[in-house]
């Protein structure tokens, strides 16, 4: 496993390194997916690259969300990307020159989105090719999905061997999560992360537990996030909370990428996170509620 | 007389798209006019759970458009207001069940019957977005005051505005109190680069989660602010000259202008 060592120059060619040290076998495919936009994707993607590349694993993140790009952003890396996804897809460069070094995380890197194009530019099998020759360099390799289930969403599942779908307790978020379920189909065993759960709100009876939102998916859960205003800050910094490990938030993110790699640790939990009550919810979705 | 035909949209998924287009089609249908709903996010529809009518589908876009159905079929009344209903999407089919051309036909057909169309969008610039856009001949772009989504509405103003539609702006989910803190960006910042006409603000309200669950439009709340914020994107989507709300600071109105004058 490559790692950039401190006095590395953090610029885009260095990223070209980790790529001559192919591994013994592969990494794993990950993506990140909720039918619904807003309700995290991007954040996940980049808190869960950040913590699983501080725990010492070598991580890309890719984002596929062409024309509408954003990881750079919350990465703070937006200044850095000289290339795209699409000239590594269009061989116009090498995958190593087009990856962006994080500029806070050792041997975490992002593969750019371009801005100015289509997602039905993508032939699917290049992106599948793509992913597997990552797969042999990196640890993990995070792919970004866009909002919806239109090309741009099939094209960010086709390389993937695992998903995680994002679901915040909102009954749109939930139906439109247990859609791409059924879409992602037999291939993937998906596993759930509940973001922007409001304890407070919860506790009072005006938003969707826990237990809400996982009786309706029954889907193995990562971990439950909390809202904190503190997200929307680092977002629009570019500092994801994951690098605050102390910080409530940034100590779930960590928890969950443990639990990604295989450690046997409780999922993360917001007090008061659990208590159901929504009725309505069980009928919205035909009657799947026990 | 034909409708008003108007898409709201937004790139970036999750800003409040189908929330803006319920609580603006129910303060509208208060105020009197007709109004039809259309909800563009085939496979993932929405619309019909914010305003609590899921129970009542019994025929989709989709199904109009193969023929299936009349349009007035596929129609579903609102529960609070005669003159308002909505056409919902199908759940189980892809965008590219329906062509540009047949879901412009179906919004015209529609406009018929109403003073307004509004035609919830879904995320992103793909096929879903562009039928949407294309049965209407104004549009609304709902952001946050958040660099992503700012950055999502520029492009999808850029696409739109290629064809001459006319573009307003709706910032959503404001929070004046991290405007203050200088942890969230102003609505000056946001209309310095979008640079279009600005019809509306509306602050954040955790209280949207809660009647978006339950199936009902914050407007129907006689004691929420909400309700006279969106009475007042109503009266001005109508042409009135109302005042905006200061939010962030008190010297709002005078960096409005010169945002605008910058613009």
């Amino acid at each position: 496993m490559h790692q950039l060592q401190s006095t590395d120059p953090v610029v885009p060619s260095e990223a070209s390194e980790p790529l001559e040290e192919a591994r013994g076998k592969l990494g794993r495919a990950i993506v990140l997916t909720s039918g619904k936009g807003g309700v995290g994707k991007t954040t996940t993607t980049a808190n869960l690259g950040t913590a699983l590349a501080l725990r010492g694993a070598s991580v890309v993140m890719i984002d596929a969300d062409i024309g509408l790009r954003n990881l750079d952003i919350v990465l703070g890396l937006e200044s850095r990307v000289k290339h795209h996804l699409l000239d590594v897809l269009e061989e116009r460069v090498e995958v190593g020159d087009a990856l962006v070094a994080d500029k806070h995380t050792e041997s975490l890197f992002l593969l750019a989105a371009a801005q100015s194009r289509e997602k039905d530019e993508v032939e699917t099998a290049k992106m599948q090719a793509l992913v597997t020759k990552l797969r042999e360099r990196f640890d993990y390799v995070l792919i970004d999905s866009p909002a919806g289930i239109e090309l741009g969403f099939r094209n960010a599942v086709a390389g993937a061997d695992e998903a995680i779908v994002v679901c915040t307790p909102e009954v749109a978020a939930v139906r439109d999560v247990d859609r791409v379920v059924g879409l992602l189909g037999n291939r993937f065993r998906p596993q759930l992360v509940i973001n922007r759960l409001r304890p407070q709100l919860v506790q009072k009876g005006k938003m969707l537990s826990v237990d809400d939102v996982n009786a309706i998916l029954r889907l193995p859960l990562l971990g439950v996030i909390a809202d904190e205003p503190e997200i929307i800050v680092t977002t629009n910094r570019g500092e994801p909370l994951a690098l605050r490990a102390t910080t409530p938030t940034g100590a779930a993110y960590h928890a969950i990428a443990a639990r990604i790699a295989g450690e046997d640790v409780a999922a993360p939990m917001p007090p008061a996170a659990r208590v159901p009550l929504f009725e309505r919810l069980g009928s919205l979705l035909g009657g799947k509620r026990r | 007389m034909s409708a008003r035909r108007i898409v709201v949209t937004s790139g970036k998924g999750g800003v409040g798209k189908t929330t803006t287009t319920a609580n603006l089609g129910a303060t509208l249908a208060k105020r009197g006019k007709r109004v039809i709903l259309v909800d563009a996010d085939i496979g993932l529809r929405n619309l019909d759970l914010v305003l609590g009518l899921e129970k009542r589908i019994v025929f989709d876009l989709v199904e109009v458009a193969e023929g299936r159905c009349q349009l007035r079929q596929a129609l579903i009344k609102d529960k609070r207001f005669d003159s308002l209903s909505i056409l919902p999407a199908a759940q189980t089919r892809e965008k590219d069940a329906i062509t540009a051309a047949q879901f412009a036909g179906i919004v015209e057909q529609a406009a018929e019957v109403a003073d307004y169309v509004l035609i919830d969008s879904p995320a992103g610039i793909e096929t879903g977005f562009r039928n949407a856009v294309a049965g209407a001949t104004e549009a609304i772009v709902v952001t946050t005051p958040e660099v992503s989504a700012i950055r999502d509405a520029d492009r999808v103003v850029g696409k739109i505005a290629a064809d001459g539609k006319p573009i307003r702006l709706i910032v959503n989910r404001l929070r004046p109190e991290m405007v203050r803190s200088g942890d969230m960006l102003s609505v000056e910042d946001v209309c310095d680069v979008l640079s279009i006409e600005l019809l509306g603000i509306v602050p954040d309200d955790e209280e949207v989660i809660d009647t978006t669950n339950r199936g009902e439009p914050i407007v129907l709340n006689e004691s929420n602010r909400l309700r006279v914020i969106y009475d007042k994107i109503a009266r001005r989507l109508e042409g009135e000259l109302v005042p905006f709300t200061s939010f962030d600071n008190q010297t709002f109105f005078g960096r409005l202008l010169d945002a605008l004058k910058a613009g």
